[in-house]
């Protein structure tokens, strides 16, 4: 099933088309990797796919039911979100239960599922450990961490990650690449990652579509290659 | 002091706009809008010079172009997204210029503006008091209704719209909510230091609270410590209440501020103490996964 497909896009700042004749298919379950060079519009494009811009020309579908006619929940952790709450005002446990709140609407009681869920996701993360702690005291790294716990504690359809690793070392990137390896293969969740680190990342993608620049219109040229896959025991960043 | 209906009245409008405006103020501030109140102030003068010019209820229409202003506020926000603060100071210089123009056109109207302008005790009737109270109890059952939207939208609000929440109406009506407040503290407060309200015992809650709940908690205790203390300095001593309720918030934040480096400067020679009481034995230091 297609989640999000894109015809001839165009879109661009100001005057100057950044993008230009994008067409991408998403499907669901597909553990996808958007690259290319700095300045290449790469959120630029998640944003499309979202439906947060509008393209000046073309069309951008997104469907908004799953197959089984619930609407989608799209799970988001926009680049450098932890850096611009730094001194919100919450522990760890009670940002990352924020992320069910979509599910639970305004007055529904969290369910022992949904606590299970919350700590299943922060032991994922490796941060169960410090969920009394609160948010502004956390290294960079950490808060991405929870912030990620969080857009899984919602249980969204789709995960849409733009650069998730940014401070992250090698064993934590490792540990993130194949626990969204595994939620795509076994939970059927569509994610879609906005990567530099295609050397780290490429072998638990499916998908990788690469930004190139064309003379004069932007970038463009959306080369779509697919990876072999390797499956693997449900992992965590611990 | 409490002999007197006035100050029963203004300890009352103090008691209930210490619950709502510190509240809104804690949401203000970590959505960088701690400018906003200010802002509002200046529009509803302007409302308040428009409603006398033209024969109506003041109070009205000082709370119909707070609303408005509220209103223009988050739109020009969202134009101008990548300087949101220019929002503010277009909307603010506006409102002033506004006032200033309709107050000129008829004298002997100035005068009164000083106790808008300053704020006054005796400035709280019986409806003024109603209407403060009307506006916090439609202010709390908003945030609690909506604590859940709120929170998520003063996290990220991109983050919030994608999820699937309908974020421009949430800040819309949010501003509106702000608008209201502003515009009913005004006449005890006075224009020029209504945001100290919301500001103040905002910026204590929030360098001390460790969660959300406990911030909303904070901000209020604070903010009735400065109204209450406020109210009563400036009943003995006859100085605007606006000022004083001001300057004792003032007060208890630096005093909040003083007691945190205090604190942290006794726990980090603690520790010193400890790591030369283990002699030269390396401590054990756990990286941060």
């Amino acid at each position: 099933m297609i989640l999000s497909s894109m015809r001839n896009v165009v879109f661009g700042y100001g005057e100057t088309p950044v993008l230009s004749g994008i067409s991408v298919d998403i499907h669901q379950g597909e553990f996808v990797g958007i690259t290319g060079p700095n300045g290449a519009a790469k959120t630029t494009l998640l944003k499309l796919l979202l439906g947060l811009l509008k393209p000046w020309s073309g069309s951008v579908h997104i469907h908004t039911e799953t197959l089984k006619g619930e609407r989608l929940s799209i799970g988001y952790v926009p680049q450098n979100v932890a850096a611009f709450n730094s001194g919100f005002p919450s522990r760890v446990l009670e940002l990352v239960r924020s992320g069910c709140y979509s599910r639970l609407g305004l007055f529904k009681r969290f369910t022992a599922e949904q606590h299970r869920i919350v700590e299943q996701s922060l032991k994922q993360v490796g941060m169960w450990e410090y969920r009394h702690r609160k948010v502004g005291e956390l290294s960079g790294g950490q808060k991405q961490r929870i912030c990620i716990a969080r857009a899984l504690a919602g249980q969204p359809n789709v995960l849409v990650l733009d650069e998730p690793t940014a401070g992250m070392d090698q064993q934590g990137r490792m540990g993130f690449y194949q626990l969204m390896r595994h939620y795509a293969a076994s939970h059927g969740m569509t994610v879609i990652m906005v990567t530099h680190e295609l050397h780290e990342s490429g072998q638990y993608l499916d998908r990788i579509i690469s930004l190139e620049q064309r003379e004069s219109e932007g970038w463009q040229c959306l080369s779509t290659s697919s990876c072999s896959v390797r499956f693997g025991p449900e992992p965590c960043l611990e | 002091m409490f002999e007197y209906e006035f100050m029963q009245r203004a300890f009352w409008a103090g008691a209930l706009l210490g619950i709502i405006a510190p509240i809104l103020g804690v949401y203000l501030m970590l959505r960088r809008q701690a400018l906003m109140a200010d802002t509002l102030s200046h529009v509803s003068l302007a409302g308040v010079a428009l409603g006398s010019l033209l024969g109506m209820n003041p109070v009205i229409t000082g709370i119909a172009a707070a609303v408005l202003g509220g209103i223009l506020v988050d739109g020009l926000r969202r134009a101008y997204r990548s300087y949101s603060e220019m929002s503010v100071a277009i909307i603010m210089t506006s409102g002033l210029a506004l006032a200033i123009v309709l107050m000129s056109l008829r004298p002997h109207l100035s005068k009164s503006f000083s106790s808008y302008l300053f704020g006054s005790i005796v400035a709280v009737n019986d409806a003024g008091l109603w209407l403060i109270g009307g506006v916090t109890a439609a202010g709390l059952i908003y945030l609690f209704v909506l604590r859940r939207p709120l929170y998520n939208m003063t996290f990220d609000e991109e983050t919030a719209q994608i999820s699937g929440l309908k974020v421009k109406g949430l800040s819309f009506s949010f501003a509106v909510l702000t608008g209201m407040t502003v515009a009913a503290a005004m006449p005890i407060v006075g224009v020029l230091l209504v945001s100290s309200l919301m500001v103040l015992p905002a910026s204590l809650a929030l360098r001390v609270a460790r969660g959300f709940a406990m911030a909303l908690l904070i901000a209020v205790i604070a903010g009735w410590l400065g109204i209450f203390s406020g109210l009563t300095i400036s009943y003995y001593v006859n100085v605007p209440p606006g000022g004083t309720i001001s300057l004792m918030l003032l007060a208890l934040l630096l005093s909040a501020m003083l007691v945190q480096k205090l604190r942290r400067r006794r726990s980090r020679s603690r520790r010193q103490i400890l790591l030369m009481g283990q002699g030269s034995r390396t401590p054990d230091f756990r990286e941060g996964v």
